[in-house]
């Protein structure tokens, strides 16, 4: 046991140091989140890679296909052109191609458009992504700050005839899809009262309009994004009611509300800070989900409205089978999720005392 | 029943800090309405400790409640007076006071610290800004004085001020967040403090830490304290005076001292009876039997004569008054004079 001491202690040392580096990463709440989301964003692009490359039949042997027996390529030609559009090369092992896939996915690289060439799939994300996160990011932000105002409330005004009426609304709304909402919209006010430009209203803004950050601009990119906002807020904004609603309920029966009052506190700062604050602490979770969605969540919507936004470029591209866009898309879309999940969490533990000193920050 | 109020009057006592007259509060539910606190009435006075004892659901938290007019939706005062004497002497109805003045009456002039000990303190704001809200609240100090009083009362309840005032409350155990609203409801100076069961929910080395430190405050700063509790024994070791609720009544008022050794009301007796002495018999020991009564409809006569083992025909029939059976000491028992303590109390505490 003696002689065994010290010839034990000799590795302990670079042990100690990789696991101290790992405490350190564990302990950090913030650190282990960036991981994780990091893991996920990784794991996602794997699947992709290795899903599109073998499946029987697979985008690239398909593109190389019509290549040869609709334009006469000769299969070297084929297959490099191929691999400029798809930014690989086909005859590679498919590790390499993998490594190669995953050094130009770092650079931000996701290849080129099939459907419009030379256009790299980058670039037609940087074009339509930010009307997505404009559009369906504000109707997000309306409905939540909205929703969790009315379902305060209603919580307040309990059996209220408000309460009726906003909780049957709420349900009403809830549970029809959003198409069907952006349908009624564009058919009913649009065609059949002619209330609604909704002609004019396409688009993302005006044409003619210089894009730019000046009143003009906005108020001009505000109009045209508005039916589309209109109908995410109206979807989802009594899903926020409710569950304020009833998160303010529970939160109203805690005992620190009852000894606020005690202390005299104005009823004004105690819906604030002692019930607002407290009750809407379960409303980000849920709100980082819907967040994530975001870019996800319009594509049948921009495509209703013709808004030209991610969601409306990905059906489009699904339609003319341009895989590298598709595939951009959808990792861009796993990583709106995983990011907003992040910011979610991360900004929760501001929010919530309890979850930072447990995450040791 | 008005016997040891006229007492305490024609002593040419200075006026009670609070006196209660008459109050009676109900629960308005669908299964009917809750007589919760019938006919109370008592005083309090400057400087003086009543400790309000009786079983869960007699009514002694609406009681509290309903000082402060803090009662849930559902319940209503429905008759009855609080007269509040402030420090410059005027005698306000507390039942009168309109949102914003009963808003200023909490905390300033009557403070309560409430038996969850645990989640009495909002999760997600420092303990600090706690009591710069309840301070600013009231308008009252500035922050600098806020800071000074916190930290010299947090000192007072055994606490280390830069540690906690810094702290959230889920970084604090039970007992030092019972002692935080012990330190801040004294912040305001308030001339009465209610304590609603303070120790309930705390182990027992902390609930005899509890009760050192409110009885070392009693001795330091000059307030009246409604303690409130189910335990007679503990309850004593704050109290001048004692008053035992049954069925949203008081049933017997005393001295500690004429209530713990000579008690007239067999529902007191019981609970004396029921707690074991710490020397003495075990033997002796014996639980009240039955069910606290049913307060949609309460017994008819007296509320206690179901369960008491000295009823007789007259108690179902007439509802016993507050007889006068001692010096200061009332007992709503027709049949007080045969009420006797048998065993030797233990003494406790001095």
């Amino acid at each position: 046991m003696r002689q065994s001491t010290p010839i034990a202690r000799a590795p302990m040392i670079p042990q100690l140091a990789a696991r101290r580096f790992a405490s350190v990463v564990f302990r950090s709440y913030a650190l282990r989140r960036v991981l994780k989301a990091a893991l996920t964003i990784y794991l996602v692009a794997t699947l992709t890679f290795f899903i599109v490359r073998l499946m029987p039949g697979n985008p690239v042997d398909v593109y190389i296909h019509t290549l040869i027996s609709q334009y006469g390529f000769t299969y070297d030609d084929a297959a490099n052109q191929a691999a400029a559009l798809f930014a690989f090369n086909p005859n590679e092992p498919l590790l390499v191609q993998y490594w190669a896939y995953l050094r130009a996915l770092t650079r931000g690289d996701f290849g080129m458009s099939l459907v419009s060439p030379g256009t790299p799939v980058t670039s037609v994300i940087m074009t339509y992504l930010p009307w997505t996160l404009f559009s369906a990011g504000l109707g997000l932000l309306i409905s939540f700050l909205l929703g969790i105002m009315l379902g305060m409330v209603m919580a307040y005004q309990r059996e209220g005839v408000l309460d009726h009426i906003l909780t049957a609304a709420g349900s009403f709304f809830q549970s029809i899809p959003n198409y069907l909402v952006a349908i009624v919209i564009v058919v009913f006010f649009g065609v059949q009262l002619g209330w609604l430009p909704i002609t004019e209203m396409r688009g993302a803004y005006s044409p003619g309009m210089q894009p730019g950050l000046n009143l003009a601009f906005v108020k001009d990119a505000l109009y045209h994004a508005a039916l589309p906002i209109l109908t995410y807020v109206l979807t989802t904004i009594g899903a926020w009611m409710l569950l304020m609603k009833s998160s303010t309920l529970s939160t109203l029966e805690e005992d620190y509300v009852t000894v606020a009052r005690a202390r005299g506190l104005r009823d004004g700062r105690i819906m604030r800070s002692y019930v607002g604050r407290n009750a809407v602490l379960p409303l980000f979770t849920q709100m980082a989900i819907s967040a994530g969605f975001v870019v996800g969540g319009s594509v049948v919507i921009e495509k209703i409205f013709v808004y030209q936004g991610i969601g409306f470029i990905l059906l489009d591209a699904i339609n003319r089978r341009d895989y590298p866009v598709m595939q951009g898309i959808f990792l861009i879309i796993t990583f709106a999720v995983v990011a907003a999940n992040l910011l979610a969490d991360l900004l929760y533990s501001r929010l919530d005392p309890r979850i930072r000193v447990s995450g040791g920050e | 029943m008005a016997a040891w109020q006229r007492s305490s009057a024609s002593n040419g006592a200075p006026v009670p800090v609070l006196s209660v007259r008459n109050l009676e509060v109900r629960y308005f539910t669908r299964a009917g309405t809750v007589q919760a606190v019938r006919d109370v009435s008592f005083d309090l006075h400057a400087s003086e400790s009543i400790a309000l004892i009786g079983e869960s659901g007699c009514g002694k938290t609406t009681l509290g409640l309903a000082l402060l007019r803090l009662l849930p939706k559902g319940a209503r005062i429905v008759d009855g007076e609080i007269r509040y004497r402030r420090r410059d002497g005027q005698v306000i109805d507390v039942l009168q006071l309109d949102e914003e003045e009963i808003r200023r009456f909490r905390w300033q002039e009557c403070a309560m610290v409430f038996q969850g000990a645990l989640n009495a303190l909002n999760p997600v704001l420092r303990v600090w800004d706690q009591m710069l809200d309840t301070a600013r609240a009231h308008a009252a100090l500035s922050r600098d004085e806020v800071r000074e009083r916190s930290e010299r009362l947090l000192r007072m309840v055994q606490l280390e001020p830069e540690r906690v005032l810094n702290a959230y409350p889920h970084e604090l155990s039970g007992g030092m967040r019972q002692r935080v609203m012990i330190a801040m409801s004294l912040l305001l100076d308030p001339q009465i403090i209610i304590y609603d069961e303070p120790t309930t929910a705390l182990d027992i080395l902390t609930q005899r830490a509890i009760i050192e430190v409110l009885r070392a405050l009693r001795e330091q700063l000059d307030f009246s304290m409604l303690f409130i509790s189910h335990d007679l024994p503990l309850a004593a070791e704050l109290a001048d005076r004692v008053a035992t609720m049954y069925a949203g009544k008081i049933i017997e008022v005393g001295d500690v001292r004429e209530i713990f050794y000579n008690p007239r009301h067999p529902y007191t007796l019981g609970l004396i009876k029921a707690v074991p002495p710490i020397v003495g018999e075990l033997y002796d020991i014996s639980s009240i039997p039955g069910t606290p009564p049913n307060l949609i409809e309460p017994p008819a006569g007296c509320s206690f004569h179901p369960r008491c083992p000295y009823a007789r025909e007259r108690c179902a029939r007439e509802t016993p008054p507050l007889y006068e059976v001692g010096s200061l000491h009332t007992s709503a028992c027709h049949y007080w004079r045969e009420v006797k303590l048998e065993r030797q109390v233990v003494e406790t505490g001095d």
